[in-house]
């Protein structure tokens, strides 16, 4: 049977996505169903002292105001990391969208009018937004205790420095070698320091749930990539036993990071069980910019160098404002740390990564973790050096990076694949080293693509060209994450496969059913993959860090061998003989000249009584206490990026022209998805690079809406944008299998400000590029020379 | 909040229907909770995303920004209404084909607006349909697979006829 393996099959959502029958939380409509909707805090930091709801309670229509006052529950704090959120604002509101109240009626325009009606008395109290501003002596303190802290399982290297009374919720620090001691080895040292914006992730769906209490049972549906936390959270919020709290997900719009824990899931349990009936709450498409944001981040990097370009230290130092409450902020916090000295050969490295609390809009994970802030800095901090040195910024890296099988740091996996090989074809791809010219790709069919051949008339214009690189690498995510899977082969024969890994777009349910056909020899039309209900559904922590392929695929790949050493059981004794007589190909038993089919298998082994084979299938990363983080990367997820850009010196404004990604897979199961994981990450990085930002002014956030937030479009595409995957088959999922999909942000930020200093001579620091941010760095001045010291 | 009731008469995905809608009733919610058609998405709720579109007499438009009584007299073509009895359009096959989506939240309304970028211009070159497409958002592909879907859909239209 032809293998199913590396087969683009058709994706199993596909028709139902493409006809609009696909079912997503918004389309549910069961019967007395009320909608809720919340009222937000306009005060970025202050004391709650009345909340008056009485006229929205009279309001006909209304059937349940939710308040501090009448939230009754076993526990009203819920967090990935620490208890610090609460289902409603209980003593204090901590930044602007803070949640006060809910509403729950029979119209949404009438829980809209009832939010007006209720009155809250507040006391104003100093706040804080930046990160400085938060760390100062004396600053007023966003949380004044941390409830059910996680505590940190670091391995050698890695500790965390606790910061009594302050606004430090985590302090990450990463070490090996010493420093100082290497900052005396090296002939010269370089520090730069960098800043990349909040953004919000914008999954077209928003968060949503509709909830069901009935007595002392809860029923959600939610658009949540982490459906088993959210129950665990559910449970202990509203003190019931988890068998008691059913969490379904149906097709989720989207994610990003932005679904990962609680959102809506509490309140709209708190609502139904006031009102009695289902409740329906969706955030709007602004609120979703109050809700969970990535995390501003500054950055410094000090690295010493020998005269020939090695390195021999780095000093990093990582600052995220998490915003008002932690969601996973801190393991961002600790990624970004861990990743802050890059894939570069360095004895000695020094890293403190700070999560700070401030009263802004909570950050979390967003594709990419923590990896693209510092992957940003460390590549534009390579090109400054390169520079300074008067190097070719790729032999640079050539010279640092390291090798397939050395050391990450030491007690981590080794790097699983060629890291200067992929450098190499990069730069190949770009045309390094080659003058900007028109078309330099001519292995690259541009035909019908339009590439304008405008750089003729470049010469002496205000349009200049330039080329830039960057190699990102972050560690592979799903250490925290037991898998489970579970394979069943059924009386007649066909086979259903259920885990805990959302649809969340990624095509995760087909990658996993092709495992399958793969391991039982049987035709992908033979096999349902069930819908995600924890009832029913084996465990999984959740669908996040590019984990579902490389760490659940694992568990699918068991669970599907043990189903199949039980079928072949089964069909042996049948035959009469041994397991290991039986051969298994294109869904039948073969024994001599004898076969059977699945259905004769099944039929016969159970005979009238019927019967299945229940396959079981268990993952998980373990603990190993000489790596820094605690646990060993499961796998190394690499982006690498070449750019091409055009810069208007008169308006600052940056064009990306070409744009190459280069991933690797490990193996690619499905190519055509694997592409699309690449494309869509490589596009989400080009936002960040050029126009996303999230702008406060005192507190208030000016553009939570997509006029003033701009989302990358069709006419964002460069002109030649192609993706190269690498199979080079080191990851530990089925086949060689590695995660993506978070790999292809990683370098944009880098390539592209590296290449428009190639083109203008000028550094930026900051991203997005927005004109005015780079017309004013260009009218202030060139050149990454200076800052070194001998 | 209920305020006046309109009659408003229109053929939707080839049927005749006639309701009454309320003078403030959103084409989208009209479409969503009165008619059950929820394959039309709604997101951003102000124009700008082009989830929600859907063809009013062949026209692209945003259903988040219509009143349900603007379609009194007019031809509605939602997602549901694409498919030929259950076959699907050449446009729904090559979305799956060509890797068109991922989550899928977006794609009703993309593949509506292509259906209409191709009644207008049957052969389009890679820079139209970016062009025409720029109108909607969508945050998984890239994009650049949905441009390949509908050049393949194109290819296999222009074929058929």
């Amino acid at each position: 049977m032809r293998s199913a393996i590396g087969q683009n099959l058709h994706r199993i959502d596909g028709q139902e996505k493409v006809t609009g029958k696909g079912i997503y939380t918004g389309d549910l409509r069961p019967p007395g169903m009320v909608y809720g909707k919340v009222l937000r805090s306009l005060l970025p930091h202050a004391r709650i002292r009345r909340i008056d709801s009485r006229q929205a309670e009279s309001l006909p229509g209304v059937v349940a105001v939710l308040t501090r006052d009448n939230l009754r529950v076993a526990s009203p704090l819920h967090g990935a990391y620490v208890k610090d959120q609460p289902v409603v604002a209980l003593e204090k509101v901590r930044y602007v969208g803070d949640i006060v109240a809910a509403v729950a009626a029979t119209e949404e325009g009438i829980a809209e009018e009832a939010l007006k009606r209720i009155e809250v008395d507040y006391e104003e109290l100093p706040a804080v937004f930046t990160v400085e501003e938060a760390m100062k002596e004396g600053a007023p303190l966003v949380h004044e205790r941390f409830e059910g802290l996680k505590t940190s399982e670091y391995g050698s290297g890695g500790a965390h420095v606790v910061h009594e009374n302050s606004n430090i919720l985590l302090h990450f620090r990463y070490q090996r070698g010493a420093v100082e001691k290497g900052f005396g080895e090296a002939d010269v040292v370089f520090e730069d320091t960098f800043f990349y914006p909040s953004a919000q992730h914008y999954p077209l769906e928003s968060h949503i749930s509709v909830a069901l209490f009935e007595g002392e049972s809860l029923t959600v549906w939610t658009s949540t990539q982490s459906p088993f936390p959210v129950r665990q959270e559910l449970a202990r919020v509203f003190g019931l036993p988890l068998s008691r709290v059913r969490v379904i997900v149906p097709y989720v719009g989207g994610g990003y990071g932005a679904k990962s824990g609680i959102k809506t899931e509490a309140l709209a349990a708190s609502l139904s069980r006031l009102a009695g009936r289902p409740v329906q709450l969706a955030f709007s498409a602004d609120e979703i910019f109050k809700t969970i944001c990535q995390p501003r981040a500054k950055l410094t990097i000090k690295t010493g160098v020998k005269k020939d370009g090695a390195f021999v230290a780095r000093r990093c130092e990582v600052y995220l404002n998490g915003g008002a409450y932690a969601n996973s902020g801190p393991s961002a916090t600790e990624k970004a740390g861990y990743r802050a000295h890059g894939p570069y050969r360095i004895p000695h490295v020094l890293t403190d990564s700070y999560h700070v609390y401030t009263n802004t809009v909570p950050g979390g994970a967003f594709r990419g973790f923590g990896g693209p802030q510092a992957a940003f800095a460390y590549e534009s901090h390579l090109d400054m050096i390169a520079h300074r040195l008067k190097m070719d910024p790729v032999e640079l890296r050539m010279k640092n990076l390291l090798d397939r099988g050395e050391d990450y740091a030491a007690g981590d996996t080794p790097i699983d694949c060629d890291l200067k090989g992929g450098l190499q074809r990069i730069a190949e791809a770009i045309g390094w080293g080659q003058k900007v010219e028109a078309n330099p790709h001519p292995s690259l069919s541009l035909e019908g693509r339009g590439l304008k051949v405008r750089v003729e008339g470049l010469k002496g214009s205000r349009i200049k060209r330039g080329k830039g690189i960057a190699c990102g690498v972050k560690d592979g995510g799903g250490t925290n994450k037991p898998a489970n899977a579970m394979v069943k082969i059924l009386s007649d024969g066909s086979v259903l496969l259920s885990s805990g890994s959302v649809e969340i777009g990624q095509g995760m349910r087909t990658a996993f059913l092709q495992i399958v056909a793969e391991e039982l020899s049987v035709a992908p039309d033979k096999i349902q993959v069930a819908e995600l209900d924890t009832q029913y559904t084996p465990f999984d922590k959740g669908t996040n860090a590019s984990s579902a392929t490389s760490v659940m695929g694992q568990a699918v790949l068991r669970a599907a061998r043990d189903a199949r050493e039980q079928l072949l059981a089964a069909a042996a004794s049948l035959l009469e003989t041994q397991a290991s007589e039986v051969e298994l190909n294109d869904g039948k038993l073969f024994f001599k000249s004898k076969s059977l089919s699945f259905r004769e298998v099944m039929r016969l082994h159970y005979a009238e009584t019927e019967g299945e084979i229940v396959g079981r299938g268990f993952f998980k990363v373990p603990r190993n206490d000489k790596v820094p983080l605690g646990y060993s990367s499961p796998f190394w997820e690499i982006g690498f990026g070449a750019a091409e850009v055009e810069v208007d010196e008169m308006t600052g404004e940056v064009r990306i022209v070409k744009y190459v990604s280069l991933t690797d897979a490990g193996k690619m199961i499905h190519p055509l998805h694997c592409r699309g994981q690449d494309e869509g990450a490589a596009l989400f990085g080009m936002g960040l690079t050029l126009f996303e930002e999230i702008v406060y002014k005192d507190g208030q956030m000016v553009n939570p809406n997509l006029v003033d937030y701009r989302l990358p479009r069709f006419r964002d595409l460069p002109e030649l944008f192609t993706t190269q995957i690498l199979e080079e088959e080191g990851g530990p999922g089925p086949y060689g299998a590695k995660g993506m999909g978070e790999g292809g942000i990683l370098a944009v930020a880098p390539a592209v400000c590296n290449a428009v200093y190639d083109a203008t001579g000028v550094r930026i620091r900051e991203v997005p590029l927005r004109g005015e941010r780079v017309w004013k760095a260009l009218t202030e001045g060139k050149g990454d020379e200076g800052s070194g010291r001998g | 909040m209920s305020g006046s009731l309109l009659p408003v008469r229109f053929r939707v995905n080839g049927q005749d229907r006639q309701s009454e809608v309320r003078a403030n009733e959103l084409l989208i919610d009209f479409l969503r909770d009165r008619l059950g058609l929820t394959g039309t998405k709604r997101s951003c709720d102000i124009e700008i995303c082009g989830a929600c579109t859907v063809l009013l007499n062949g026209k692209a438009v945003s259903s988040c920004a219509l009143f349900a009584f603007e379609i009194n007299g007019k031809e509605l073509l939602t997602i549901e209404g694409l498919a030929d009895n259950g076959r699907l359009h050449p446009l729904q096959e090559s979305f799956i084909e060509c890797g068109g989506f991922q989550c899928g939240f977006c794609t009703p309304g993309m593949i509506l607006l292509a259906q209409a970028l191709l009644d207008e211009n049957p052969d389009p070159s890679w820079e139209e349909v970016k062009e025409y497409m720029d109108a909607n958002i969508c945050r998984c592909t890239g994009y650049q697979m949905i441009i390949e879907s509908i050049l393949d859909a194109a290819k296999k239209m222009r074929r058929s006829i």
